[in-house]
């Protein structure tokens, strides 16, 4: 026998409450999120063998940005990561072992000034030394890019809340350049564009949805390294992120 | 009622309100007043003192024996500057100095000698290099959308024959930045190494080059008066 009880008011009103809370938040949520692209560009049949390592370097000769150190760090330990994981060469370590040759003005900038640096009396061997064979230049930055919205908060006797809606869009874009220092020749691109949205609306309590490009950048990258230089034919547009 | 905007709190400097107790003993004020006055007086002075090791440049060494004056002004450099909205900032470089410029003059030349002063004749030396930290300039951003410290600075390196003739002078500058990241002073830190091994760097590379040195170098070897050389004979 089922039994009937009368509708409770209070749980009435709490599900109108979810109800419309749940209208208000849908669209926000669907204004909150990630967009990216990848563009790789692979100009030769290379492919890292056993024992070879790849380091990545951030480009610093620009004034106003370069590549987050965390976002190289990001890059160098989500590559070593895993069953399928490349060799990466310690980014500083590297820079210490080719003082001054690799310091933010003196970085060879093609791959014509990369051979011109090779010639230099140690240098070669130095490098054989350290096993590197693949130069990753990191290049770019994470910005942002528009904001907009207000979230206005007020404190009394009676309690504290706050009101408003406040959004802000990042813009992840970075280049990877990889350079083979066995063939002295660019090995190719990958240009990664990872665009995030973030939103907090504040219905009492503030409530952040916040998108993460760099983060997304990141892992696009590094799936993107990793088959640039284990394919040797065929490589193409990399996962679809978006 | 207390309220506050999101966007104004985003934007200025941040401000830590404490409310005052109610009831206070005379002694309790007294504490709370030297407590605040200390915590404000190390809130208005930053402290940072450069400490690091510098990688030996992978150069080839240029057949000499140098000496090298490190004087108390380069081994014991303090720099110090009231920063306006800021605070006064106190950056010592002195360690750092030294840590850069021996072992870069070591890997540089043939042999390297510390010597007190001119003249330095009659001690085997080809010349003398007395180098000094002249200028140093930083930046520390306000606003929190900006993100990068910048430290520059200028030695000036002064080649002299052992007698005390004046050889060549020669400026040279490093630029160095960082992220903001955590405490300013670390900051600091971090853009003023990246400006020193820049400073190396240019030392380590282009010395020889310069055309006064360039010139002195070549009258040293055609006179085939190079005490390195002479010493391996």
């Amino acid at each position: 026998m089922v039994r009937r009880y009368p509708p409770d008011k209070h749980r009435t009103d709490l599900a109108r409450r979810r109800l419309w809370l749940g209208l208000l938040a849908a669209p926000l949520l669907a204004s909150c999120g990630t967009t990216s692209r990848m563009e790789p560009y692979k100009q030769t049949d290379t492919v890292i063998r056993d024992g070879e390592h790849v380091v990545i370097l951030a480009r610093k000769h620009h004034a106003t940005h370069e590549a987050e150190e965390e976002f190289v760090q990001c890059i160098a330990e989500d590559l070593a990561k895993g069953p399928t994981g490349l060799e990466v060469y310690d980014s500083k370590e590297f820079e210490d072992k080719m003082y001054p040759w690799f310091e933010p003005s003196m970085a060879p900038l093609s791959t014509d000034d990369l051979s011109k640096l090779l010639e230099q009396p140690g240098v070669l061997e130095q490098v054989r030394d350290t096993g590197v064979r693949y130069v990753v230049w990191l290049d770019g930055s994470t910005d942002r890019v528009s904001s907009g919205g207000g979230i206005t908060c007020a404190a009394g006797v009676g309690g504290a809340g706050c009101m408003g809606l406040a959004w802000w869009e990042d813009d992840a874009r970075y280049d990877a350049t990889i350079w083979d220092l066995e063939r002295l020749e660019a090995a190719g691109t990958i240009h990664a564009d990872v665009k995030g949205r973030s939103v907090m609306p504040a219905i009492i309590v503030p409530l952040p949805f916040i998108a993460r490009p760099q983060a997304k950048a990141c892992r696009g990258l590094t799936d993107q390294i990793k088959q640039f230089l284990t394919t040797p034919e065929g490589y193409g547009a990399g996962p679809d992120l978006g | 009622m207390l309220t506050f905007d999101y966007h104004y709190a985003m934007s200025s400097p941040r401000r830590r309100i404490a409310s005052m107790p109610k009831f206070c003993s005379p002694g309790r004020v007294a504490a709370l007043a030297l407590t605040g006055a200390a915590a404000w007086l190390s809130a208005c002075s930053s402290s940072v003192v450069v400490q690091s090791t510098f990688p030996t440049p992978l150069v080839e060494p240029l057949p000499l024996r140098m000496g090298v004056i490190m004087d108390d002004d380069l081994v014991n450099y303090i720099h110090a500057e009231d920063v306006p909205q800021q605070s006064t900032w106190t950056i010592d470089l002195g360690d750092a100095n030294v840590a850069l410029l021996e072992p870069l003059f070591e890997s540089m030349f043939l042999e390297t000698r510390v010597v007190e002063g001119l003249p330095a004749s009659g001690m085997g030396l080809d010349g003398v290099l007395h180098p000094a930290l002249e200028k140093f300039e930083f930046d520390v951003p306000i606003g929190e959308r900006d993100e990068f410290v910048e430290v520059w600075m200028q030695y000036k390196l002064t080649l002299y024959e052992p007698d005390g003739t004046m050889v060549a002078e020669w400026p040279v500058s490093g630029y160095g930045k960082a992220e903001l990241r955590g405490k300013r002073e670390e900051a600091v830190h971090r853009a003023a190494v990246v400006a020193m091994r820049e400073v190396g760097a240019s030392i380590s590379t282009k010395f020889a080059a310069q055309p006064q040195v360039s010139y002195w170098l070549e009258e040293k070897t055609n006179g085939a008066t190079l005490s390195a050389g002479q010493a391996s004979n």
